[in-house]
């Protein structure tokens, strides 16, 4: 065994021991408290949980692929893999047990496309290296026949003037326990862009770790949410922004029906030194049921002087001028409502440049709308 | 013959009474102007003729062209025929000025058993009347009212009254927030739709609009009832005497 695979296995150790000592992440852990995953699984039920199955359903461009169960890996994947310093149990969790997922890099100033779906219960690890001047699409989809407990953790290295876009589509599978664990780097003039869709699990939650290391470096993260009756989405997000003028800005869109619940927790740090920063963030909550319910919560660290940070939170029910104005134009109420339920989510939709990607997740929340619509009591 | 016939109407808002014995008779082909102080019921008086919730007929009955007008929801007001050209026009991002045009009037039709209108047919008809009210078609393609300054939002709202057309239209004070060309525009747009198969209701606080907009009858309403009714004179000796003085004159 060489000394870089040791190097890979001590990581993975590591990992096992992290998860072995915090356990299952539960509503008194501060980052978990709207969101108990403890109630749904234990923690010999995540060590157990095997392997992920998904199936790269596109391959485009210039991305080398790696399977990371077999056992010869190249040097980049050694020296990447399992690397990022994350504070995540579940995270580790997704390293250190399934052995299972893949490598994708995409060498320098070149660029390509990776549509993976994630079709089964289990763990699966993915690290994503874009070298400099390279740019990446990968869109992740998780079928909505999904049961049992999924815990994917991905790295992202994005190298500077890189650019990475990430789309993200679960669908709702109300029997099952979905974990997306996301941890990135940016370096200069880099970018990250995510756009994410959620329609509803047991439990689901996309955590995002992303650190905007070099000047100019920039993540720009969208998303919505459309909840069922009985489903429950968390998306927490942590954007660190470490160097100068570096920009960041967020938007998140929920409509909770029936009884579901909606999460949002997005904290910004930026840290000192890092001037001429930029951060905003916006999170909202259409409460469609009377027993939804949506808990958002944004959080500011500022430890540099000179930057600008905006955020806003708001949760409440479809405006009632807005639906009287419709109507008194001859736009029947359940027409009405539709209508501004889709235009408050559009928000969050409309920014992507892609038009499949847009398409891909428009016609997920389509989908998803009328199931949130009718829990409405 | 009558297109709205309003008898002895009392309307409350939250529990607490606004229109307290309002009669009025408005036949097709005339323009009537309701004019009154702040706080007299004016905006109570369009809001219940339009349908909106929480404005609770106690007593009292509305007839619009012989049917109960209190029956109906609002989007069924709409399709027979009465139009509020509102106060404050709401904004809505996420829908297109012109995608909501398509589909109010089509939602209209349809209540009528009338067949869609396609989006070309729809943009010729809306075309045909934005050009005299100034409405562009940049503003079509933008977010309903949204980003619209005062004059752009009541400009749209005739332009709906245009393409909607109409049997009973009530503007409620549309010349608020508008500067004097703004006004004579608006006016135009609403001069243009005069005709003997429609009634107007032009609800105002000031004098001023009805320079334009000429009616045939004006009434006054003080307290949630009419104390004065007159021909357009009565809008000048209002402007020259004020409302309290007609207020002492008809107790």
């Amino acid at each position: 065994m060489n000394a870089a695979l040791s190097r890979l296995d001590a990581r993975r150790a590591e990992a096992a021991e992290q998860f072995r000592m915090r356990g299952v992440p539960h509503r008194r852990v501060e980052a978990w408290k709207y969101s108990d995953l403890r109630a749904v699984t234990d923690a010999d039920a995540v060590s157990n949980a095997g392997a992920a199955q998904w199936t790269i359903e596109h391959r485009s461009g210039d991305v080398e692929f790696v399977d990371l169960s077999s056992s010869a890996q190249p040097d980049w994947v050694r020296a990447h893999l399992g690397a990022l310093k994350s504070d995540s149990a579940m995270g580790a969790a997704s390293f250190a047990f399934a052995h299972a997922g893949f490598a994708l890099r995409v060498p320098r100033g070149q660029s390509g496309e990776v549509r993976v779906n994630f079709a089964s219960a289990g763990q699966a690890r993915v690290l994503i290296v874009l070298e400099e001047g390279a740019s990446l699409r990968y869109v992740e989809t998780v079928p909505g026949h999904l049961e049992g407990l999924q815990n994917i953790g991905t790295e992202v290295r994005v190298a500077e003037n890189a650019h990475f876009t990430h789309a993200r589509t679960a669908l709702t599978s109300a029997k099952a326990v979905q974990i997306a664990d996301i941890a990135g780097t940016v370096a200069r003039n880099g970018s990250y862009r995510l756009t994410s869709g959620a329609f509803g699990a047991e439990l689901s939650r996309l955590e995002l770790k992303l650190s905007l290391d070099g000047e100019g470096a920039e993540a720009h993260l969208a998303g919505v949410g459309v909840l069922a009756d009985g489903t429950h989405a968390d998306v927490t997000t942590h954007i660190v922004h470490a160097a100068g003028n570096t920009r960041s800005t967020q938007l998140f869109k929920n409509v909770a029906g029936g009884k579901s619940r909606a999460v949002y927790q997005g904290q910004i740090t930026v840290a000192k030194g890092a001037n001429g920063s930029d951060s905003r963030q916006t999170a909202k909550a259409l409460l469609l049921g009377q027993r939804a319910e949506a808990d958002l919560k944004p959080e500011l660290e500022i430890f540099a002087d000179d930057v600008k940070c905006a955020h806003g939170a708001a949760v409440g029910d479809l405006d009632v001028d807005s639906l009287f104005y419709l109507r008194a134009r001859g736009i029947p109420e359940a027409e009405a409502r539709n209508m501004l339920i889709r235009a408050f989510l559009e928000e969050a939709v409309e920014e992507i440049a892609n038009d499949d990607i847009r398409a891909l997740l428009w016609q997920a929340v389509e989908d998803a709308l009328p199931r949130a619509m009718e829990s409405r009591p | 013959m009558s297109m709205l016939q309003i008898k002895d109407l009392h309307v409350a808002v939250d529990g607490k009474e606004i229109l307290k014995g309002l009669s009025l008779t408005v036949n097709a082909g005339e323009v009537h102007a309701i004019m009154g102080p702040n706080g007299s019921g004016k905006s109570t008086l369009s809001y219940v003729l339009a349908g909106r919730a929480g404005y609770e007929i106690t007593s009292g009955s509305i007839v619009y062209k012989d049917e109960d007008l209190n029956a109906l929801a609002p989007e069924e007001r709409a399709a027979k025929g009465i139009f509020l050209a509102m106060q404050y026009p709401v904004e809505i991002p996420g829908v297109t000025t012109m995608t909501f045009l398509k589909t109010a009037l089509n939602a209209q039709r349809r209540a009528r058993g009338e067949s869609d209108l396609d989006a070309l047919n729809v943009l010729k008809r809306v075309r045909e009347k934005a050009g005299s009210l100034k409405v562009s078609e940049e503003m079509l393609k933008r977010a309903l009212n949204v980003g619209f300054s005062g004059g752009e939002k009541k400009r749209l709202e005739i332009l709906q009254m245009a393409l909607f057309e109409p049997k009973l239209a009530i503007l409620d004070e549309t010349d608020s927030g508008l500067d004097i060309d703004a006004l004579k525009l608006v006016a135009e747009g609403v001069n243009t739709l005069r005709s003997p198969e429609r009634a107007m209701l032009v609800i105002t606080h000031y004098q001023r609009l009805l320079n334009y907009i000429v009616p045939d009858r004006v009434h006054v309403l003080s307290a949630g009832r009419i104390i004065r009714e007159g021909g357009k004179e009565l809008a000048h000796e209002l402007e020259a005497k004020g409302y309290a003085q007609i207020v002492k004159d008809a107790a």
